[in-house]
């Protein structure tokens, strides 16, 4: 196969591979350097599940759900296993977590943020060390709840390390976390990718 | 999180999601049900750290999605990313 131009098309390595100009400067991409073309495949649907929010928006119950990879201080998800791995480790460890299923780490919307931890190796933290609101915006949606614009903001807030097993979050994973949400009688969700 | 989106969507649960303008196209191939699209860089979805107005700008106008019934709704926030005074951003 080839381009219009008589160019051979640019695999999958070639455009991992243009990123890898220092150590960390490709920190957006570089865990595509250790998937095939099978795996990173761009997931495509042609229908859209939707519900429709059956109560007023400022009488609904509304969960924050983000793939930011933050937990709680003393509540570690220990990622295969390891013991208050590091955001280097799990930058070096890429590869394993997007082939490994995620786990959902429950974050009381109330916890002071000295209690909270960010480790993602899909994406700069830098950001979110600084401000975990960022991308765990509890800030904004105790704002809004208390100036009325929603219900109430659920209980727990949840994240989990957005890098992860696409199939085994479509199949397994998510379809439980949707009965938890159900479970905690959540009316709406907003939804963080990172 | 385009699957969390869908799978949870077909449980009943209304969803929206945040999208930074480098997954842009995700909402639309993967068949989401409702994307705010901002142009803030990666590591940055909500705004730049401290900016807290941006960041509850940016979740209210999430949340307004929601009460849409009319299917697939993916809208563009309309202010460009900014950075804050402080030294850190």
């Amino acid at each position: 196969m080839t381009t219009p131009e008589g160019e051979p098309p640019l695999t999958l390595k070639d455009f991992s591979d243009s990123f890898f100009y220092g150590s960390r400067s490709n920190l957006d991409f570089k865990f595509l350097a250790d998937l095939s073309d099978t795996e990173t495949a761009a997931f495509a649907y042609d229908d859209v599940p939707f519900s429709i929010l059956t109560t007023p928006l400022a009488q609904s119950r509304v969960a924050l759900v983000t793939s930011s990879g933050h937990f709680v201080a003393g509540d570690d998800p220990k990622p295969f296993g390891v013991e208050q791995m590091t955001q280097i480790e799990a930058e070096a460890r890429i590869g394993e977590f997007i082939r490994a299923e995620p786990t959902l780490s429950h974050v009381p919307v109330e916890t002071p943020a000295d209690q909270l931890r960010v480790r993602h190796g899909g994406y700069p933290i830098d950001a979110a060390l600084i401000d975990h609101n960022v991308t765990l915006p509890l800030r904004a949606m105790r704002e809004l709840q208390h100036d009325g614009i929603i219900g109430e903001l659920a209980a727990d807030a949840y994240s989990f390390v957005g890098a992860t097993s696409q199939l085994k979050l479509r199949e397994r994973v998510a379809p439980l976390w949707a009965d938890q949400l159900r479970a905690a009688q959540v009316d709406a969700v907003l939804l963080v990718p990172v | 999180m385009g699957h969390v989106q869908r799978v949870f969507e077909a449980a009943g649960i209304p969803t929206v999601g945040i999208y930074i303008a480098a997954f842009a196209h995700v909402p639309a191939r993967m068949g989401v049900s409702r994307a705010l699209i901002t142009d803030h860089p990666m590591g940055r979805p909500l705004g730049a750290p401290g900016d807290a107005v941006r960041q509850r700008d940016v979740v209210a106008a999430a949340l307004e999605l929601l009460t849409g019934t009319a299917g697939q709704t993916i809208v563009s926030f309309p202010h460009p990313y900014r950075t804050t005074a402080r030294p850190f951003a």
